[in-house]
């Protein structure tokens, strides 16, 4: 058991917890962007800076990434002192000019003081930060279909090549997950569009609602060890069917 | 069928008493909903010309779900305290592979979160069986 000093409150967690974790889980927010708790840890956007001290230290407290720095017994942690503050500024001035487009960014910076960056903005029009949630979620599902591309500046999401995603199964997790809404796509009740390809629905054999692509449900039923028939009805189609199939079997033993 | 949980509590379920008055499917809109938001109920009743001839039908906490099986991202947990596998929000990524693979349609995604949505067994204390008048839901 670990028990820290988090902004004056005393929050016990387990081994092997992060700050942000232990200040989540005592409903103290800390903000982030390129955390997600289905993925490792990534320490990438720096959003989620504190300040720790180690309780019997006299030295100076020091900034640390939140989603990164293991919880440890006695540490004493500030999410909001003014220097912390200062960093998140520091974090979204350069975010902004990175993506003066995107309306997450610029609401996120106006809301922690930085309704303008201070430094030359990108003119590229991406909404792209590097968080790579895209790219984890995608590697983390086993598709591995996207990553990053080029370097330093050049850095982007892309597909192998820029061709058209050949693993990708359509499953939108990356755009889902991503905080800027810079990966688009194209959707209909037959097709989906997205990373140069075209996937078509599998549609609930009932009520011909779209349910997954064809990809997904391949991919998907091999992980489950489930025939690929199985994923064939939308939620309401199955209730309805299981209620009754249940009413006839109790008509019958009645 | 679930395993034995920590609180050796079940949710029984007798058809037969069920008049489809919808009591429980609106306990659990309050109780998941936000205040003056109920929301979408994850159980339902289905009429079929009133007792003995109704059917409640809620998540069975399958042993080996489906739904559990095919997540990605291990989202979806048994409660050891309830037995209920119950969605942990903050993993779940949306992908919606649950909401097929659930052969009897209790997993929904939410429209508005894009998250996965089920019977949570209300953590132990679930409102469906708390309301209803004719015990056709109890939990003990
Ligand atoms: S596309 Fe979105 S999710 Fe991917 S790295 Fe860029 S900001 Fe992050
Ligand atoms: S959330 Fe910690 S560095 Fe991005």
């Amino acid at each position: 058991m670990i028990a820290m000093d988090i902004d004056g409150r005393r929050v016990v967690t387990e081994e092997g917890r992060t700050l942000l974790d232990a200040a989540r889980e005592a409903g103290i927010d800390i903000p982030t962007l390129c955390h997600h708790e289905a993925l490792e840890p990534f320490g990438g956007c720096r959003l989620c800076v504190v300040e720790a001290a180690p309780a019997d230290s006299r030295g100076p407290a020091e900034l640390v990434i939140s989603c990164l720095a293991p919880a440890r017994d006695g540490l004493v942690v500030r999410t909001a002192s003014e220097r912390v503050k200062e960093a998140r500024r520091t974090v979204l001035d350069l975010l902004l000019a990175r993506c003066p487009t995107s309306d997450v960014i610029r609401r996120l910076a106006a809301e922690h003081g930085v309704p303008r960056t201070s430094f030359p903005e990108s003119t590229d029009g991406s909404k792209c930060i590097l968080c790579m949630l895209c790219e984890r979620v995608c590697a983390k599902i086993g598709a591995h279909a996207i990553g990053g591309a080029g370097k330093s500046r050049g850095k982007r999401i892309a597909a192998p090549f820029d061709l058209a995603a050949e693993d990708c199964i359509g499953c939108l997790a990356c755009a889902r997950i991503c905080p800027t809404g810079h990966i688009g796509y194209e959707e209909t009740d037959d097709e989906r569009k997205i990373w140069g390809r075209t996937f078509r629905m599998v549609k609930c054999e009932v009520t011909g609602r779209p349910l997954m692509t064809e990809e997904q449900r391949s991919f998907e039923a091999k992980r489950a060890g489930l025939p690929e028939d199985w994923f064939t009805k939308c939620p309401e189609s199955k209730r309805r069917e299981t209620a009754e199939t249940i009413a006839k079997a109790f008509e019958e033993v009645r | 069928m679930a395993k034995a949980a920590v609180n050796g509590k079940r949710l029984i379920v007798t058809p037969d008493r069920c008049t489809s008055c919808r009591t429980c499917e609106l306990a659990c809109s309050f109780r998941h909903g936000a205040p003056n938001r109920p929301a979408v109920p994850r159980l339902r009743t289905f009429d079929f010309g009133g007792p003995p001839k109704n059917v409640i039908l809620t998540c069975f906490q399958c042993d080996d779900a489906a739904c559990v099986r095919v997540c990605p991202v291990t989202a979806l947990v048994r409660s050891g305290e309830t037995g209920a596998i119950v969605v942990l929000e903050r993993r779940c990524i949306g992908c919606g592979s649950c909401a097929v693979a659930c052969p009897f349609g209790q997993i929904e995604m939410d429209p508005v979160k894009l998250l996965a949505r089920k019977c949570d067994l209300c953590g132990g204390d679930p409102a469906c069986a708390a309301f209803c008048p004719t015990k056709a839901l109890e939990y003990r």
